[in-house]
């Protein structure tokens, strides 16, 4: 790749500027005007007015925020943590040469192409009817409650995101081990390294990219949790499974905070940010290192 | 290479904010003259349930007056999507909406037409027009809407299951637990609870609160003169004694199942409203149900019905002829079409003279008649108090074996903190 001043042809332009002014006007205008309005004290309709950075000394004062960060925080950490070692592990499986590779691929993906919503209205069938009734019949204490309606509610939301957010996952690693080059491992195996060794040393590292990718994406994806919860709990019981983005969708359309919760996303938008420029800087050491 | 990244990192971020912090864009133009010279109104109405009552009513309206189109829109989640228009100055010309704090704050911004001097409004039980009223956004005597519909909270029952049992319609506290414990005792669970669906803890706190809490409560609290803490104990006091007599999954069943439950006979009491009754006769159509009041109180004389306006029908500011819309409400608070959608949606009218006839909430129509009710307590709270959530917390930590009293003191202080967050705005 040659590094040239020369004029770039202008059908380039072309395919660029549409989408850059379609996002300035739907992205970029509607986050700057969220910002404009985090220091308001605007309710989402009716008269406003200034109030300075009144909105973030209650940011940090709300004992409820508190929560809510508490609660996404442990929510996105596990799932990340849960969803990228089991479908790292799916891939692995299925990049072997197993018998019904193709149907378990397909089996894999599916939850992939259900609706979030759907799949939290089936679960919340399962968890409220199937689950008890089968620990009644089994006499099993502990199955026989909805789990969504305990304090271990946010263990059945969790059980559902990464069952979902696995097969999205799995993809990529797959996509990834697939690129790595038959000869590396057959002179691997000459050098005598097999098994876990073989996995670590070789296979790992050379999907690093794959996998920076993947935990940036499902960080970012976890701390924004809301579907899933408002199809299975609601946030609750309680407050208890309210991620961050559900309290503002809930408090600022519902409860007129709209300037306040204005002000939770643009906080969000920041600790999102900072999150995933952090994760890539190391992930991407780490890589360079091994490459 | 690392720059452009974090560039498209950042756009990308800036991206999902968007879409959390604003939504922007115009909506539909809203409806004015058309050419031909009819008048064209939206009519905005927050319950789905009514719909086809509501279109049936639009339609004989329409038919009467040609000059007049009225169209019915009931989106889901109504609340949220007029609050959304509302930040685009979009309202629609009539509004079909709770007597609760939405309406409130629709007063306070100031965009709803004063009806007081309509011939309608003095068709209107006097007792409702005081509830309608309080809800103003300065409590000044003035009509901002007409309460179209009320209904009503209380203790819906299975007729049969209270005579297998033996027992009579309770009207003090003492006898309402003596009837749990005959119940219980004869085998029969004497409650089904609802509370996957948070909203459904309020029924219980919204009679007895309103029965219990010191006169005025509700002024004083929103001016900082009186706290939950030191008036609302005993509220949750006599709550955990109700909820002893649930099912054991209380926690985990939600408003659907909870009704299929017991349409289909698993307990003898639900405690809710009078808009559930129709839900439990379309699961089954044989049940015999009754209703009665929420015996809060050993004075019978003080416990009164929990009723609010369930619809009020009010003109917008935005709307440009406003003599249309008033001749439209005009006609749904005619007393044969108040009656006709009193009859199809189990409610209460507010029009004097339209009675509710219905034997499944037979108990409760006395009652409202005759003026012994009180507006939910809810209804005062600041817009966006999540009260249910604060209760539906209370039961979490009574499963997770908290301490009673510890437990009703943690919960009223948060009810105290998260009343004053709210009450600054």
């Amino acid at each position: 790749m040659k590094k040239s001043r020369a004029k770039v042809a202008w059908p380039f332009y072309m395919m660029v500027a549409p989408m850059a002014v379609l996002f300035f006007i739907f992205h970029t205008i509607p986050f700057l005007q969220g910002i404009f309005y985090s220091f308001t004290d605007w309710k989402g309709f009716g008269n406003w007015e200034f109030i300075g950075l009144d909105n973030y000394f209650m940011f940090f004062k709300d004992p409820t925020i508190r929560q809510t960060y508490w609660f996404t925080f442990k929510f996105a950490f596990c799932a990340t943590v849960l969803v990228n070692l089991l479908s790292l592990a799916l891939a692995c499986g299925l990049n072997g040469k197993i018998k019904g590779r193709g149907l378990l691929k397909a089996v894999y993906f599916l939850p992939y192409m259900l609706g979030t919503l759907i799949i939290g209205f089936v679960f919340n069938f399962i968890f409220g009817n199937v689950f008890p009734d089968l620990g009644k019949a089994l006499g099993i204490e502990a199955l026989s409650v909805n789990i969504l309606g305990t304090n271990k509610a946010w263990l059945g939301v969790l059980f559902v995101t990464v069952w979902q957010s696995m097969a999205f996952n799995t993809m990529i690693y797959l996509a990834g081990l697939q690129t790595v080059d038959k000869d590396v491992y057959e002179a691997a195996a000459v050098d005598g390294s097999k098994g876990l060794q073989r996995f670590f040393k070789i296979t790992f590292p050379l999907i690093a990219p794959f996998f920076t990718i993947n935990m940036v994406l499902s960080v970012k994806g976890f701390l924004m949790a809301f579907d899933q919860i408002m199809a299975m709990t609601g946030g609750g019981p309680g407050t208890s499974t309210t991620s961050i983005s559900v309290l503002i969708y809930k408090r600022g359309f519902d409860g007129g905070q709209f300037a306040y919760q204005s002000a939770n996303a643009v906080i969000l938008f920041v600790v999102i940010a900072v999150i995933s420029v952090f994760q890539l800087k190391v992930l991407e050491k780490r890589e360079a290192k091994i490459n | 290479m690392k720059m452009k990244k974090m560039v498209a990192l950042g756009l990308a971020g800036s991206l999902v904010a968007g879409t959390l912090v604003g939504c922007s864009g115009k909506g539909d133009e809203a409806s004015g003259k058309a050419d031909s010279g009819v008048t064209e109104l939206e009519l905005f109405s927050s319950k789905m349930e009514s719909v086809s009552t509501l279109q049936s009513l639009v339609d004989s309206f329409n038919e009467q007056n040609p000059d007049i189109k009225v169209t019915l829109n009931a989106p889901a989640d109504a609340g949220t999507v007029l609050k959304t228009r509302m930040t685009k100055d979009d309202l629609p010309d009539i509004l079909a909406y709770g007597g609760d704090n939405r309406y409130t704050e629709l007063t306070d911004v100031g965009v709803l037409i004063d009806l007081s001097d309509e011939d309608f409004i003095k068709t209107i039980n006097p007792s409702y027009m005081n509830m309608l009223y309080q809800i103003n956004a300065d409590r000044d005597e003035k009509a901002y809407g007409a309460p179209f519909a009320t209904n009503a909270s209380g203790i819906i029952y299975n007729v049969d299951l209270f005579k297998e049992a033996g027992v009579e319609v309770p009207s003090t506290w003492d006898e309402f637990m003596e009837v749990c414990e005959t119940l219980e005792s004869a085998g029969i669970q004497p409650f089904e609870f609802t509370f996957k669906d948070g909203w459904t803890t309020l029924l219980s706190w919204n009679p007895m609160a309103a029965d219990l809490q010191p006169e005025n409560f509700l002024f004083d609290r929103k001016d900082g003169k009186a706290t939950f803490t030191g008036t609302h104990e005993e509220v949750l006091e006599k709550y955990l004694q109700v909820i002893q007599y649930g099912q054991a999954d209380y926690m985990g069943t939600s408003y659907d199942d909870g009704n299929r439950n017991f349409a289909n006979g698993s307990a003898a009491m639900l405690i809710n409203g009078s808009w559930t009754v129709p839900e439990l006769k379309k699961t089954n159509p044989d049940i015999n149900l009754d209703m009665f009041a929420y015996p809060t109180t050993n004075d019978e004389a003080k416990n009164l019905t929990a009723s609010g306006i369930d619809v009020l029908l009010a003109v917008t500011t935005q709307c440009k002829n406003p003599e249309a819309a008033k001749k439209f409400v005009s006609f749904m608070l005619q007393p044969e079409n108040s009656q006709q959608y009193m009859e199809e949606q189990f409610a209460f009218s507010p029009v004097e003279g339209v009675m509710q006839e219905d034997e499944s909430v037979a108990s409760l129509a006395k009652n409202i008649t005759d003026g012994k009710v009180v507006d939910f307590s809810d209804h005062y709270y600041p817009s966006g108090y999540d009260l249910a959530a604060i209760l539906s917390e209370f039961f979490l930590n009574r499963e997770n074996g908290m301490a009673d009293q510890e437990n009703i003191e943690a919960t009223l202080k948060k009810c105290d903190e998260q009343y004053d967050i709210l009450n600054v705005n």
